[in-house]
């Protein structure tokens, strides 16, 4: 049994990396058929940092990813604030419309605000891809912050007042700092979802010149595919891979610490 | 003495409800300077509720706070010249020691060398020298109660609020804390105002009780006017223990219970009106069957250290009686009581009655 168990989870996991495993090793590939092996070489790479149409989809991704995680950090920090503090009924009925877009497909969405951006009549560009980001942030943010204050004593805020502090000084004095760990969970959570999102970024930005590196390899590899791709998508691949250990490692430490 | 103090706190027709659920129904109350009141009732008598509204996390419905002849009513908690002790410290997990302590002080903007100061003052105050730097989390629940008490005296409050500051500790910690907040209190010369649940901590430590139930106050006085002179059955079976019966008045001084006459010492109640009757079981003396007003057999014989507690079964009604001799179960006795020790009582105006149950099957 044992056996079968371990054969079993073996091939699950190598059916989930094998595709991406074999993108990386594809991208160290110095032939030049994209799909011939043509000996090792960091050839991809050179030739990634060397095309001029990558850098700006770089800076676009990164910025957006660093301003919309900013944003929706803030917006969806003081949101879970204010859900925590209403009453049962008019909570809960707020985290159902906050779970709602989380399991909406992304396509529903994109093609919502690409819409809503027509209709107010908004230029699609990096305005509106940075405003798609955040809507789709901010409900991440709520449900990693939402635990933390269920979690802090219910005095606190109170203990702060009473002993002289203005509901403002006591917000960021003793609230946020004890929520911080949930704060940082959903700043790293809305940067990766960034990061990685292609469907409402098209939609959002349709119609402009404007591309994150997800809708730049989409539009190139309608052209043709180049090794150089891969070398994208690999470096895309590693920084997700490092951004989900650091969130996963949060709520670790945190224990570690409590105990 | 405390009767000569001024009045610091005072609240006026207070009204609260939740949902319509009326939480306290004009509750008329005042605190001196200097004194210790505590706030006695079961949970959900609105003690709690009226310690929020004294400290602005509760907004009346109708009635005042007064604080020093000033109108406090809609002021906010951080405006208020109070400090809360909570029920579960809510000490500040992301500080240490000395920065939960110093809260307080660094909104005061008081310089960093006098925070030092006061801060290792209030720790030898709590008796927790050295502690600064510990995690909140590391100290145990006595500990993090000293340190609560610590953060909120620093401040030099007019008036301390304790809600259940003791409920969560063992016994024999919750005495020692009992007597060092008693001693520090006088030491201090602060008002303070408990919330509890425990009658013998309320007598301990009291200047004034206030016992309260559903939301109203039913008598307030000194701890020993209390026990002595309960106001109704409910209070007297709140405070200590009692044997509370159902009687007759029928004139001054002279009341029937349990199937007889007794001479008391009241007076002013009318003729033949009912009257709760409550005797102290340390008051009733067992004397030989012949001479008892009252005779029975002895049920049950508790040893309880100090003395006995014997349940006497009087044929149409049961009594509890202390005593440092012991009677052996089963044997007939005598009681008697001295009219001082009669204590008569208007009933409650709901009725309420201690052992209704017993005293329907007694009478059958």
């Amino acid at each position: 049994m044992k056996i079968v168990k371990r054969v079993y989870l073996g091939l699950i996991l190598l059916f989930l990396y094998v595709p991406i495993l074999v993108m990386i090793i594809l991208s160290f590939n110095g032939g030049r058929s994209w799909a011939q092996w043509g000996g090792f070489s960091f050839q991809p790479y050179a030739d990634l940092f060397a095309n001029k149409r990558v850098l700006n989809p770089l800076i676009v991704t990164i910025t957006i990813a660093i301003l919309a995680s900013l944003f929706s950090t803030i917006i969806g920090t003081l949101a879970a604030i204010g859900i925590f503090s209403m009453k049962r009924k008019p909570q809960s009925m707020m985290m159902t419309l906050t779970n709602i877009p989380m399991t909406m497909p992304d396509i529903v969405t994109g093609v919502s605000l690409l819409l809503l951006f027509i209709f107010l009549n908004i230029k699609r560009g990096y305005i509106t891809m940075l405003l798609a980001h955040i809507t789709f942030d901010v409900p991440y943010v709520i449900v990693s912050v939402l635990p933390k204050l269920k979690q802090m004593n219910k005095h606190s805020y109170e203990a702060a007042l009473d002993l002289g502090a203005t509901p403002i000084y006591s917000l960021f004095h003793v609230i946020i700092p004890e929520i911080a760990p949930g704060i940082v969970t959903g700043a790293l959570l809305s940067f990766t979802l960034s990061i990685d999102d292609f469907t409402i970024s098209y939609f959002a930005a349709s119609g402009s010149n404007v591309q994150n590196l997800s809708t730049l390899i989409y539009s190139s590899a309608r052209k043709g595919i180049k090794a150089e791709l891969f070398a994208l998508s690999t470096i895309m691949f590693v920084v997700m891979l490092v951004l989900l250990i650091l969130i996963n490692r949060t709520p670790k430490s945190e224990k570690a610490k409590n105990a | 003495m405390i009767d000569e103090q001024p009045r610091l706190i005072t609240l006026e027709n207070i009204s609260k409800a939740y949902d319509d659920v009326t939480v306290l129904n004009n509750i008329n109350l005042y605190i001196r300077k200097k004194e210790f009141v505590t706030l006695l009732g079961p949970s959900g008598c609105g003690k709690t509720t009226t310690l929020r509204i004294i400290g602005g996390f509760e907004t009346p419905d109708a009635g005042r706070v007064i604080f020093d002849d000033m109108d406090v009513t809609g002021l906010p908690p951080y405006k208020r010249r109070v400090n809360t002790v909570f029920q579960k410290y809510a000490l500040f997990p992301h500080l240490n020691v000395r920065d939960n302590i110093a809260f307080g002080l660094k909104i005061k903007k008081t310089p960093k060398t006098e925070i030092d100061r006061k801060v290792d003052k209030m720790l030898d105050l709590v008796n927790l020298q050295g502690f600064q730097k510990r995690s909140v989390d590391s100290l145990s629940g006595g500990q993090q109660q000293r340190i609560a008490i610590a953060r909120a005296l620093v401040n030099e409050p007019e008036v301390l609020l304790l809600d259940e500051p003791l409920g969560a500790l063992d016994l024999k910690l919750r005495k020692e804390m009992q007597i060092e907040l008693k001693n520090m209190q006088q030491r201090l010369g602060i008002t303070f105002l408990y919330v509890t649940h425990d009658q013998e901590e309320a007598l301990t430590m009291s200047d004034t009780i206030v016992v309260m139930r559903n939301g109203e106050i039913l008598q307030i006085g000194k701890p020993k006017q209390i026990y002595d002179e309960p106001k109704n059955a409910y209070v007297a079976n709140f405070i200590g223990e009692s044997n509370i019966f159902r009687g007759k008045m029928l004139q001054d001084e002279l009341v029937e219970f349990c199937n007889n006459k007794f001479i008391c010492v009241d007076s002013g109640f009318g003729e033949n009106v009912p009257v709760d009757v409550v005797i102290r079981p340390e008051d009733i003396i067992i004397v030989g069957e012949d001479v008892g007003q009252i005779t029975g057999t002895v049920k049950s014989v508790l040893f309880k250290g100090v003395h006995f507690e014997m349940i006497i079964d009087a044929g149409h009604s049961t009594w509890k009686v202390h005593s440092t001799t012991m009677q052996p179960e089963g044997s007939r006795v005598g009681l008697s009581v001295v009219p001082f020790n009669i204590h008569i009582m208007k009933p409650m105006q709901d009725g309420w009655y201690p052992y209704q149950e017993k005293e329907v099957t007694a009478n059958d």
